[in-house]
C-alpha cells in the first residue's frame, strides 16, 4: 500500500495511545502501542523525537543541519520513515 | 541456553468472570490457593519490567472483577509498562472508567461474542452485550484506543461481515477476529465450536475483503482456524521467548494454557521464586525453548525457527506428549487425529447450534473478592 504523500507543513504527532520510550535493556527508543513494540534505529529515533508539534519541512532542516547534509536528500529517508509510521498508524498528521 | 529478553506479561489477575462464553481458555478445573494480593502483584510487575517486559495485559477472568485494579494499572505505569486491559466491560462504569484512566491505562481490548444482542447473550450466559456497546461508547469518550476482539466460531461465524460492521460502527481502532482456539473450555466443547470447512471458505474470503476495504482505518487480524490449515500456529513466537504469563495464584507459565493443557510440567510460582530466575532457570520455560527439544519432522524442517513446532498445549492435548511436533501440521504423524475431527463435522449434517455446549462456570473455592 501507497503512503500519502506528507506536505512539507504537515505536523507529524505520535498517534493516540502510542508512546516513545527508552527501552532500559538496550537504551534504545521504542514505540510502544497496543499489543506491540516497535523498535527505533538511530535515524527514526531522531526523527520521531522532532514529531513535536514541529511541521514536517522544520523537522527536515533541523535534522539536516545537525547531520550537516543535503535537506533533499535527507527529505526522501525522513518521508520514507515517517511514511510508514503513518501507515502502521503509529503517527498522524495534524 | 542463554534466555532472551521477554516483552510482554499477561497478568491474569482472576478466574472470576461474570460470563459464561462455552470458549473460554482457562481451566475447567482450577485448585483452591489464594489470589495473588495488590502487593503480591505489584513487585511480579516490577520484576517483569526489570527482566525486559515493555508491555503487560490485565487479563482473567474478568480483570475488573478485582477492587484493585487502578493500583495495579498505577504500578506498572510507575515501572514504565505499556498497560492493556483486556475486558468483557461488565463492571466497567464512568467511575472505574475514569480511575483507571488517571491510573494511566493506555488502551482497552474489549470482547464482543456478536453484533446481535440476543445471540450475544446466548452465547456469554449473561446479559452483557447493551453493556458493552455502552461501555464501547464511553472507552471513546474517555479518548482511550479501543481493540475489539471476537471469538469466532461455528454459533456466531456467518455474522462475520454485521460484527466488522459493529467494530466500524463503534470506531474501534483495532479488530481481532479470532477463530477459537481449543483449549480449556473451548476444548470441552469443541464439537460445538468448531465450524464447517464451507463456514471457514466463506469466513475468510469476508475477512481479507473487509481487511484491504477498511485499510488505514481499522486493522484487521484475522486469527486462522488452526484445525483447517496445513501448518501450525508460530505459539507465541517460541516458547518462552517473548510472553510470560502470571495466573491469579501465581503460577508463572510460558503460555497461558499449559498449565491445564500438560499437567506433566512443574510451573514455579512468584511466591517461590522471583521472576527472573524462573524466566531464565527454571525447567518448564526451559523445556521447549530453542530447537534442541525438537523431534522430527520439525528437527530438520526449514521451517523449524518460522513456526517453532506450533503449539506445545496442542500437541499435548491432541497427541498426549506435548514434546511432539503439533497435529496440525501436514508433516506430523499425527495429522489425523486433527483430519478425523474435521472428517466427523464435514460428513455430517452438524447438530442443531448451540444448547450442545457446556457454559464456562467460575471457580467456586476462590477466596472472595479483593
Amino acid at each position: 500500500m501507497q503512503a500519502p504523500a506528507i506536505a512539507g507543513t504537515a505536523q507529524p504527532k505520535l498517534a493516540r495511545g502510542v508512546r516513545l520510550q527508552t527501552d532500559s535493556k538496550t537504551g534504545n527508543s521504542v514505540l510502544l502501542f497496543p499489543e506491540g513494540v516497535l523498535e527505533l534505529n538511530e535515524t527514526a529515533q531522531d526523527i520521531v523525537s522532532r514529531c513535536d508539534g514541529r511541521t514536517m519541512g522544520e523537522i527536515v532542516r533541523t535534522l539536516a543541519e545537525e547531520y550537516d547534509v543535503d535537506p533533499k536528500m535527507l527529505g526522501a529517508d525522513v518521508r520514507e520513515t515517517l511514511g510508514d509510521l503513518l501507515r502502521r498508524k503509529l503517527i498522524e498528521l495534524v | 541456553m542463554t534466555a532472551p529478553r521477554p516483552y510482554a506479561l499477561l497478568a491474569e489477575i482472576t478466574y472470576k468472570c461474570p460470563l459464561h462464553c462455552p470458549y473460554c481458555s482457562n481451566p475447567t478445573q482450577t485448585g483452591n490457593d489464594q489470589e495473588l494480593t495488590t502487593d503480591e502483584w505489584t513487585r511480579v510487575i516490577r520484576e517483569a519490567a526489570a527482566l525486559g517486559v515493555l508491555q503487560v495485559g490485565f487479563s482473567g477472568g474478568e480483570p475488573l472483577a478485582r477492587r484493585d485494579l487502578p493500583d495495579l494499572v498505577r504500578a506498572a505505569r510507575e515501572a514504565n509498562l505499556y498497560t492493556n486491559l483486556i475486558t468483557s466491560a461488565v463492571g466497567l462504569d464512568n467511575e472505574r472508567l475514569g480511575a483507571l484512566r488517571n491510573a494511566g491505562l493506555d488502551s482497552v481490548q474489549l470482547s464482543f461474542q456478536s453484533d446481535k444482542t440476543d445471540l450475544a447473550d446466548e452465547i456469554a450466559g449473561a446479559r452483557a452485550h447493551q453493556h458493552k456497546l455502552d461501555a464501547a461508547a464511553k472507552i471513546r469518550a474517555a479518548g482511550i484506543p479501543l481493540s475489539l476482539n471476537f471469538v469466532i466460531h461455528r454459533r456466531n461465524i456467518d455474522r462475520l461481515a454485521q460484527m466488522i460492521a459493529l467494530a466500524e460502527s463503534l470506531q474501534a481502532e483495532r479488530v481481532e477476529l479470532a477463530n477459537v482456539q481449543f483449549y480449556g473450555w473451548a476444548f470441552l466443547n469443541r464439537a460445538a465450536l468448531l465450524p464447517t470447512g464451507e463456514q471457514v471458505v466463506r469466513a475468510r474470503e469476508i475477512a481479507t475483503a473487509a481487511k484491504a476495504r477498511l485499510a488505514g482505518k481499522i486493522d484487521i487480524f484475522y486469527v486462522l482456524p488452526d484445525y483447517y490449515e496445513k501448518r501450525p500456529k508460530p505459539c507465541l513466537s517460541g516458547w518462552g521467548q517473548r510472553y510470560v504469563t502470571v495466573n491469579p495464584i501465581g503460577d508463572v507459565l510460558p503460555c497461558p494454557t499449559a498449565s491445564s493443557a500438560i499437567p506433566d510440567l512443574r510451573f514455579e510460582n512468584v511466591r517461590e521464586r522471583d521472576l527472573d530466575w524462573i524466566w531464565r532457570e527454571s525447567e518448564s520455560f526451559n523445556r521447549f525453548r530453542g530447537t534442541e527439544w525438537m523431534p522430527e519432522p520439525c528437527q530438520s524442517c526449514p521451517q523449524r525457527e518460522i513456526d517453532f513446532g506450533g503449539c506445545r498445549c496442542q500437541a499435548a492435548l491432541l497427541t498426549g506428549n506435548a514434546a511432539n511436533t503439533d497435529p496440525v501440521c501436514e508433516l506430523s504423524p499425527n495429522r489425523a487425529s486433527v483430519d478425523a475431527v474435521l472428517r466427523d463435522l464435514n460428513s455430517s449434517t452438524p447438530k442443531a447450534f448451540g444448547a450442545d455446549w457446556i457454559y464456562r462456570m467460575n471457580p467456586k473455592t476462590l477466596p472472595g473478592l479483593v
